[in-house]
């Protein structure tokens, strides 16, 4: 508040000094400088208030205005028309991070050759996934499991039982899976999900919110057993590279496109949105085309159409730890520490 | 809210740090100029190769020949020059075949700065132990042009450890004594000359509820350079522990740091400050006569530190870890200097204290220049090996470059199969397209 108040009177000085030497300005620019909040009078303050909002408002419609004719003047004499504003927004302006992956390093290549998950991406190894719960488990979860069961092709359900952690990744290891998925219930809600690379892949330990699944969805469609396709989007760091590829070797490599299933991860300011779509291509006959007969095939035109099917939801990155789930003696790759959180501009997937 | 720390820039004074990856890599960090300057990196040694992985180092850095000892993934202990990169010895630890057993790795390396034997110029000596136990102290010398037969003495090996791991390996400032540590291995010193244990300890009592914590040790140092009789080590139940050899078998103080296993420890030339790292990514400064938290090192680092040293001249320490950074900070104030970005998850990190920031070529040469001086029989024969050794790095170049290609050659075809992809997609179009003509008909 003192901040802006501040910058406020900084202006006002300004604008006293430019508005000298023209004093049909003074007026308005004046009366504008006096902030509604600085008004005691609650009756007083609503009214210059209000009266400054539709200020506002009147200005913007002109502005909108002028905009759109310049617009169109420009187009109708032929030139180019002035260039479009881009929005500023939190992405576009993101903090510079040099761990962004670059297409030219070899050394991101390199290790990327040397990871964990290589032998399942480059199909040596089909993906298994074991999929178990915490230990106290109802309604919600096991919804979610069995639909988790339904996105991810060759995953396995096991109760858990009373079993620690570190035995199953041990039973899992020995029964050839490449993954484990725990799903963390609290209050009958799902709100974890630890991600385990077997036999030595790392543990990644997602925060769960905003599940929605499938029933709840309008209009949802089932999903078929074919292979789904896989789209990543915005893992741009090293951190989010490994993440992407973690989340990819869950799935086979090798989609199935005649299922027209997709799986999408989506990253964006850290979060990672979970959605489970049906696409299917639609030929139209454009009535634009307008003559009869054997010419309407030209005017087709094909749609793409999207069906939602399966839960929606959205992870967020708690911890990545280096090896198998070991709380007590694990290191970990990333931890998030809040002398990190110094700017809403930073992001690290 | 987020806390908003506004920091000087102090400028980082010169140092030259080599770092040491996952993929095999050793990096040369460089902050030059009188002025304080940012670090950068200058160098990368080797190839990239992940069973080449390093995994202890080790330097010699007095002014004259100085060397630097690496220890990777595959046994094999490398010999280089610190200034350059050149090799001048190799050996595997598992025997010459070079197959090195599944569960066996190097976990601990050093490269003796006392020198055994006059020939000094071409020879050093090396400590090495391994997970399963096996400690061998050998001297090797460096492969003449003319005589390329590696003469050594059979090394000395012994046991450390009967069952467990071997994580820790250390050598004290005097280079007499030697102390061991690990997963179920309490800590032990060994006499090197003698190649007796002289000491081992006691694991601590159990607690008031009866929990014994079992041993295991993921780091040591010793406090002081004379005093081999002061440790302190780090386990991996977060527990720092101070040792006196001369007092008592149990520690003579502990103290907790956080909650997860202490990775890193290293200490101050004053003798009684500590630096401390933990697997989520805490550094921290103790004074060890107290046990007292002195203060801790905030750097935006979010990865398990695996290295901590302490620069034997300026006041800065050194972390690098997990998070692929490595990060230079100021002893006094404990601010973050800079961060250097390092593609890697880094595994070790060293020092070059001879290094003195503005005329590092020229000091690199005079070195050069004075070795050539001592050996003056040798002088040409060198430089043919030198030549040689020019020769052999060439192809090295261009194997890179092969891999360049091939590297670039997989990403197009990744690209290949996206257009498969779209293709097939595409055919998907096509044959939709025909059932409609054929139901229209």
């Amino acid at each position: 508040m003192g901040y802006k108040r501040k910058r406020g009177d900084g202006e006002g000085e300004e604008m006293e000094a430019e508005d000298r030497g023209r004093p049909s300005f003074n007026g308005t620019e004046k009366r504008n400088v006096i902030l509604p909040s600085m008004i005691k009078n609650k009756d007083k303050r609503s009214k210059v208030y209000a009266k400054q909002k539709h200020e506002k408002k009147l200005e913007k419609q002109k502005k909108i205005k002028a905009r759109d004719a310049a617009e169109k003047r420009a187009l109708e004499l032929g030139e180019e028309p002035p260039q479009k504003m881009i929005p500023r927004t939190i992405e576009n302006t993101r903090e510079s991070d040099e761990t962004i992956c670059r297409p030219d390093d070899e050394e991101l290549f390199a290790e990327i050759d040397a990871d964990e998950f290589n032998p399942v991406l480059r199909r040596e190894i089909t993906p298994k996934v074991l999929i178990t719960t915490c230990r106290f488990n109802s309604t919600r979860g096991p919804a979610f499991i069995s639909e988790l069961l339904s996105v991810i092709p060759n995953s396995h359900y096991q109760k858990r039982g009373t079993y620690d952690l570190k035995k199953i990744v041990e039973y899992a290891t020995k029964k050839d899976f490449t993954s484990l998925i725990v799903v963390h219930t609290r209050r009958r809600e799902p709100d974890a999900l630890l991600i385990i690379g077997l036999p030595n892949g790392p543990t990644a330990h997602f925060k769960l919110s905003n599940l929605v699944l499938r029933k709840d969805i309008k209009n949802h469609g089932n999903p078929t057993s074919h292979e789904p396709e896989l789209v990543l989007n915005n893992f741009t760091t090293r951190l989010g590279n490994r993440v992407g590829r973690f989340f990819q070797s869950l799935f086979p490599q090798e989609p199935n496109f005649r299922g027209r299933r997709v799986v999408t991860f989506h990253n964006q300011r850290d979060f990672i949105f979970f959605r489970h779509h049906r696409y299917i291509f639609e030929t139209k006959e454009s009535k634009q085309s307008g003559t009869k007969g054997k010419e309407s095939v030209v005017g087709e035109k094909v749609k793409a159409r999207l069906q939602e099917c399966g839960p929606r939801f959205t992870l967020k990155l708690v911890t990545l730890q280096h090896g198998t789930f070991d709380t007590k003696g694990g290191e970990f790759e990333w931890v998030h520490k809040p002398e990190m959180d110094t700017s809403r501009r930073r992001f690290f997937l | 809210m987020p806390r908003i720390i506004t920091n000087e820039t102090y400028g980082c004074p010169p140092i030259r740090a080599l770092t040491f990856d996952s993929l095999g890599l050793i990096k040369v960090t460089e902050a030059r100029g009188k002025e304080r300057g940012t670090p950068t990196v200058v160098n990368t040694w080797g190839e990239t190769n992940a069973s080449r992985c390093v995994l202890a180092a080790s330097i010699d850095d007095r002014l004259s020949n100085p060397l630097l000892a690496v220890a990777r993934k595959d046994g094999s202990v490398e010999v280089l020059n610190p200034c350059n990169g050149d090799l001048h010895f190799a050996y595997s630890v598992f025997g010459d075949d070079g197959s090195s057993p599944e569960d066996d790795e190097i976990s601990g390396l050093h490269l003796f700065r006392k020198q055994s034997d006059y020939q000094a110029e071409r020879s050093c000596s090396l400590l090495t132990c391994t997970k399963k136990g096996d400690v061998s102290l050998r001297s090797v010398k460096f492969p003449d042009a003319h005589a390329d037969s590696t003469d050594d003495a059979a090394p000395k090996t012994w046991k450390a450890c009967g069952s467990g791991e071997l994580l820790v390996g250390k050598v004290d400032g005097s280079e007499n004594f030697g102390l061991f540590g690990g997963k179920r291995v309490e800590v032990n010193i060994w006499d090197l000359e003698q190649c007796t244990k002289i000491w081992s300890a006691k694991s601590p009592p159990k607690d008031n509820l009866g929990i014994f914590t079992p041993t295991w040790f993921t780091c040591a140092a010793f406090l002081s350079n004379e005093d081999h009789r002061k440790f302190v080590t780090g386990t991996k139940s977060h527990q720092v522990r101070l040792y006196d050899v001369s007092a008592q078998r149990r520690p003579v103080l502990s103290f907790d740091f956080r909650e997860t296993a202490i990775t890193a420890i290293s200490e101050d030339p004053d003798g009684h400050t500590i630096y401390v790292g933990n697997a989520s990514a805490d550094l921290a400064s103790f004074d060890i006569r107290t046990g007292k938290l002195l203060g801790s090192f905030l750097g935006k680092c979010s990865g398990s530190i695996r290295s901590v040293v302490r620069h034997p001249q300026q006041q800065v320490i050194a972390s690098c870890g997990l998070d692929r950074y490595l990060r230079v900070y100021d002893v006094k104030t404990r601010q973050l200097i800079s961060a250097v970005f390092l593609k890697q998850h880094l595994t070790g990190l060293v020092f070059d204290s001879g290094f003195s920031g503005e005329d590092i070529a020229v000091a690199n040469t005079v070195v050069e220049a004075e070795s050539e001086e001592n050996m003056t029989i040798m002088e040409q024969e060198d430089e043919e090996e030198q030549n040689e050794d020019r020769l052999e790095e060439a192809p090295v170049k261009k194997k890179k470059s092969k891999k360049d290609k091939r590297s670039r050659e997989e990403v197009s075809g990744g690209e290949e199969i996206d257009e498969v992809r779209s293709k097939k997609t595409r055919d998907h179009k096509k044959k939709s397209k025909k059932v409609k003509h054929i139901q229209e008909e």
